[in-house]
């Protein structure tokens, strides 16, 4: 064995170092990494393949060497960015189909809906937020459209609510149903979708909001995050806005339910039921009644004039069009491409399909030089991790492993949702991203899949030399598997 | 919001120097400096370039969501306070613990008007910037970076610890508690921080064999992030050998229980980020640089029982910290100063709350502050074209007054240029 991993039962999580056993021992593993260094290097991989690893490059030192020339690979690629991974099948099946086929059964198939939530019932939703992670990552885990589940997770880190001030965590629940049958619609729908979405109303106070003396929270973010960007409208754009978007309220609950909430003091408070999805009800009395100037015109507005004249300035499709690029393909885009894109974007009046397709048929998506050029997030790292070893029993782990990586879903660290790539990287996120591979690998029911394939399938057989080398030394499966799933190459996408 | 900062502006040296450390210290934890803490502090401050001399530690608050000023330091005086905010201003006023006949603290920062009342709080008042962003984002990034212009990509604290210390191989010289990122302030790719969220469970679990593999895993990563993640990892190696050192050796010497309920959860546990804080600091791991956050500042609703609760919860975990540090005997090292992005307007909205705002105080606190309030009083009545404070002194005079005078660190050169003086110091060790 090379590296002791813990067995749940026996050993949860020790600190304590484990006694040495035969095998991969510190020193060899610093001998291993002194011996191999950096440069161009050729290293004999599992089975005997020679694979061409680094290559020199300028400055940064070394640079991934692409495989993107070759078909398999663009689709493996294609499927790492819009999916969280797959199973041997599922490869062989996108590779019989192709790149273009597989991009159009990404965007034309139908999302699966998730399992019914029972505790969406529950009082005032006060029922715990684990237990809403956790149906969401069983669905990631599961699904079979987990491109529905990407998007879901892009827009809920764009248009994005906490629990915390939510306050009604089936409110929370709702706004994930929407924005996964939303998350391939069109972007007015989404706006407006957006805007009367009760956790959104209460996350950035617009139910509070009135006429006379409207809380700018909302109109400001709907400009300054959620559409424009920042620098493409004045002070006096967000004053005037949160005047014309004043007069939405939570939706009426359908009964309520006295129930006991401090047993010790005996207190009881009436709270809200809901049975079914609805979203915020405008009130004329709170609405503003005058006229305002926004984005440069004069003229009564109300929320969908607010969303008209948004989706009217050229810099909300380029805004989009960033945020996606940032997600799928570079954190470098050439302004030309964001040009072509935003063009493409605004042309099909926001439909978000023409844009994932001009985004995953695009030659930047296939570029060499973006090979690796994004960092997967912890959700997303933690479910192909769990997938690649076919446990679809990680729900738990998954939900609350996520934190110390610094993404608990429903949980952002404020109203921009959550940060990207290089911005994943600290000391302490690292080290949680090694610990969920331990643990997901001691949590594992039955057998592991061979580990044999695996820095093929899901490394591209492109790996650096201490990765190779750690690969060649390890004895088992687990051991495999552990170095695959923790080594920086499956950290990429 | 791209927060993407540019990698490759990582020194390849600075990288193979941590990695050559990395490897000393697994190999045999460097001649066991890490078993004995004061020499390890001792090997961090004598690797100290360009006379930075003194062992000061400052730790920075940072309020995140937009702190109420008007509602920290409350103007006692003001008639025009009650038109701004009909419905906040009575009990802010009436239940303030007076500083004087004009500003009195937030009636539940009883824990600092007792350290106020010791000689050991500086308030500095219209603390802002020219031409204010009410952004969150972009008003976050210019007081991280220091620089209004939105120019400069590093932080004030992480150009410090590039510039000013040489912390290869010493992991705590810059450290976020209680985080999981690496914030802003501190973010220098040419500087070696780290990031503990808990130092109970900061670790690999599965001991030093998952260590040591992991540390051979993540050496000359190829690649835009590979660098980034090495550092990272040789970083948290380090970080692991010397917490498990002062772990062993730290007594907390106060209570640190959150005294306050918040009315909804804060995702920054203040009072526990304060006492991991502590550890480093009295058990001599050599910190110089700490960074803390508390969240839910950006109250545009039902601010009145919302900042009054943060402001216990701020005050409890404060007050702990301080009696902590003092009970051993590091306070006089110690300066602790608040930031946030900006003030709220001075007018109230609809929702019983504020919107985002411009100028407010901060406060710095610990033995070596000079007590009082400096800077200007706001005036409620002239206020800017927006509805908000004016600002009297530039946030750069109070980052300037912290790095020359506190940690004797080139001022000038770290924030490029030189402003007004504040002095909130009692003994600043440089002449500014």
């Amino acid at each position: 064995m090379a590296l002791r991993l813990p067995d749940p039962t026996t050993e949860p999580t020790t600190q304590t170092p484990p006694p040495l056993r035969r095998g991969f021992t510190r020193r060899q593993a610093l001998a291993a990494a002194v011996a191999t260094g950096v440069g161009v290097g050729a290293v004999r991989l599992l089975g005997g393949t020679i694979q061409n690893i680094t290559r020199s490059s300028t400055a940064s030192g070394t640079d991934w060497v692409s495989p993107l020339g070759r078909e398999s690979a663009r689709v493996m690629q294609l499927l790492r960015r819009t999916t969280f991974g797959y199973s041997p099948a599922q490869l062989d099946a996108a590779l019989s189909d192709g790149y273009s086929k597989t991009v159009d059964r990404l965007i034309d198939t139908k999302p699966a809906e998730p399992p019914a939530f029972a505790a969406a019932t529950t009082p005032g939703g006060r029922f715990a937020v684990p237990q809403l992670q956790q149906w969401w990552i069983g669905h990631m885990l599961t699904t079979p459209t987990p491109f529905a589940e990407r998007m879901t997770l892009f827009w809920h880190g764009h248009f994005t609510s906490d629990y915390r001030k939510a306050g009604n965590n089936t409110f929370m629940y709702w706004q994930n149903l929407t924005w996964r049958r939303m998350a391939l619609s069109n972007l007015g729908p989404m706006l407006m979708q957006v805007t009367t979405d009760p956790a959104m109303l209460r996350y950035l106070d617009l139910s509070t909001s009135t006429g006379n003396s409207p809380n700018e929270n909302y109109s400001r973010e709907l400009m300054e995050l959620f559409t424009m960007g920042a620098g493409n409208y004045s002070e006096d754009d967000v004053r005037q806005s949160a005047k014309a978007l004043a007069g939405w309220q939570l939706p009426p609950a359908d009964s309520t339910a006295t129930i006991t909430v401090d047993k010790v003091k005996m207190v009881t408070q009436k709270l809200p039921v809901y049975s079914k999805q609805r979203p915020g009800v405008f009130n004329k009395k709170r609405a503003y009644k005058g006229s305002v100037t926004f984005l440069g015109q004069t003229s009564t507005l109300d929320t969908q004039g607010v969303i008209d004249r948004i989706l009217a300035q050229p810099a909300t499709a380029g805004f989009i069009a960033s945020k996606v690029v940032e997600h799928f393909v570079t954190t470098r885009p050439a302004q030309s491409y964001i040009s072509r894109l935003a063009d493409t974007f605004r042309r099909s009046k926001y439909d978000m399909k023409t844009l994932m397709r001009a985004v995953l048929t695009s030659p930047e998506f296939t570029a060499d030089a973006n090979y690796r050029a994004l960092l997967k997030s912890p959700t997303e790292f933690m479910v192909h991790g769990a997938r690649a070893v076919g446990a679809t029993s990680l729900a738990k782990l998954t939900a609350t492993a996520g934190s110390g990586m610094g993404q608990s879903l429903f949980d952002p660290p404020d109203v921009s949702g959550w940060p990207n790539n290089a911005a994943w990287i600290s000391s302490n996120t690292v080290v949680e991203r090694v610990n969920f591979v331990t643990l997901a690998l001691a949590q594992v029911k039955g057998s592991l899949p061979s580990a044999t394939d695996a820095a093929r399938t899901h490394l591209d057989g492109v790996l650096s030399p201490q990765t190779a080398t750690l690969l060649n030394q390890a004895p088992d499966e687990k051991t495999r598997w552990f170095i695959t799933l923790a080594s920086p190459e499956f950290q990429l996408k | 919001m791209n927060k993407e900062i540019g990698i490759n502006q990582l020194k390849r040296r600075d990288f193979l120097r941590a990695g050559l450390v990395f490897g000393a210290g697994a190999a045999g934890l460097a001649a066991g400096y890490a078993a004995v803490p004061d020499a390890f502090a001792r090997a961090v401050y004598a690797a100290k370039q360009n006379g930075m001399a003194n062992d000061n530690v400052l730790v920075m608050i940072q309020l995140a969501g937009g702190n109420d000023g008007l509602r920290t330091l409350v103007p006692l005086s003001d008639p025009t306070l009650h038109d701004l905010r009909p419905k906040l201003a009575g009990p802010m006023v009436s239940q303030a613990l007076p500083l004087n006949a004009d500003f009195g603290l937030n009636h539940n920062l009883g824990g600092i008007k007792s350290l106020w009342d010791k000689g050991k709080v500086a308030i500095v008042q219209g603390v802002g910037y020219p031409n204010p962003t009410f952004s969150h984002f972009e008003s976050i990034r210019i007081w991280e970076t220091g620089d209004p212009t939105r120019r400069q990509v590093d932080g004030w604290l992480g150009r410090t610890l590039a510039k000013a210390y040489d912390s290869n191989g010493h992991p705590l010289t810059g450290c976020a508690c209680g985080t999981t990122d690496v914030p802003g302030a501190l973010r220098d790719l040419q500087a070696t921080m780290t990031v503990i969220q808990n130092q109970k469970t900061f670790g690999f679990t599965g001991g030093s064999e998952v260590e040591a593999a992991v540390g051979a895993l993540y050496k000359g990563t190829p690649g835009i992030y590979g660098a980034l993640f090495d550092t990272a990892i040789a970083t948290a190696n380090d970080t692991i050998t010397t917490l498990r050192t002062s772990s062993s050796s730290y007594q907390p010497m106060a209570d640190y229980t959150d005294k306050v309920k918040l009315v909804y959860s804060s995702k920054n546990q203040l009072a526990a980020a304060l006492q991991l804080a502590a550890e480093l600091i009295v058990t001599g791991t050599g910190v110089k640089l700490l960074h803390v956050t508390l969240g839910g500042f950006d109250t545009h609703y039902t601010e009145l029982n919302r900042h009054d609760d943060l402001m216990g919860y701020l005050d409890s975990a404060v007050s702990a910290f301080y009696q902590d540090l003092a009970a051993h005997g590091k306070a006089d090292k110690v300066l602790i100063a608040t930031w946030s992005e900006f003030g709220r307007r001075p007018k109230e909205n609809a929702s019983g709350g504020t919107d985002h705002g411009a100028a407010a105080p901060l406060l710095m606190i610990g033995d070596p502050v000079k007590s009082g309030l400096f800077g200007a009083e706001p005036s409620l009545t002239s206020l800017d074209t927006t509805g908000n404070l004016k600002y009297a002194v530039d946030f750069r005079s109070v980052y300037q007054e912290i790095l020359g005078g506190h940690l004797g660190a080139d001022s000038n050169q770290i924030l490029g240029g030189s402003f007004d003086r504040i002095p909130f110091l009692k003994a600043p060790v440089a002449v500014l």
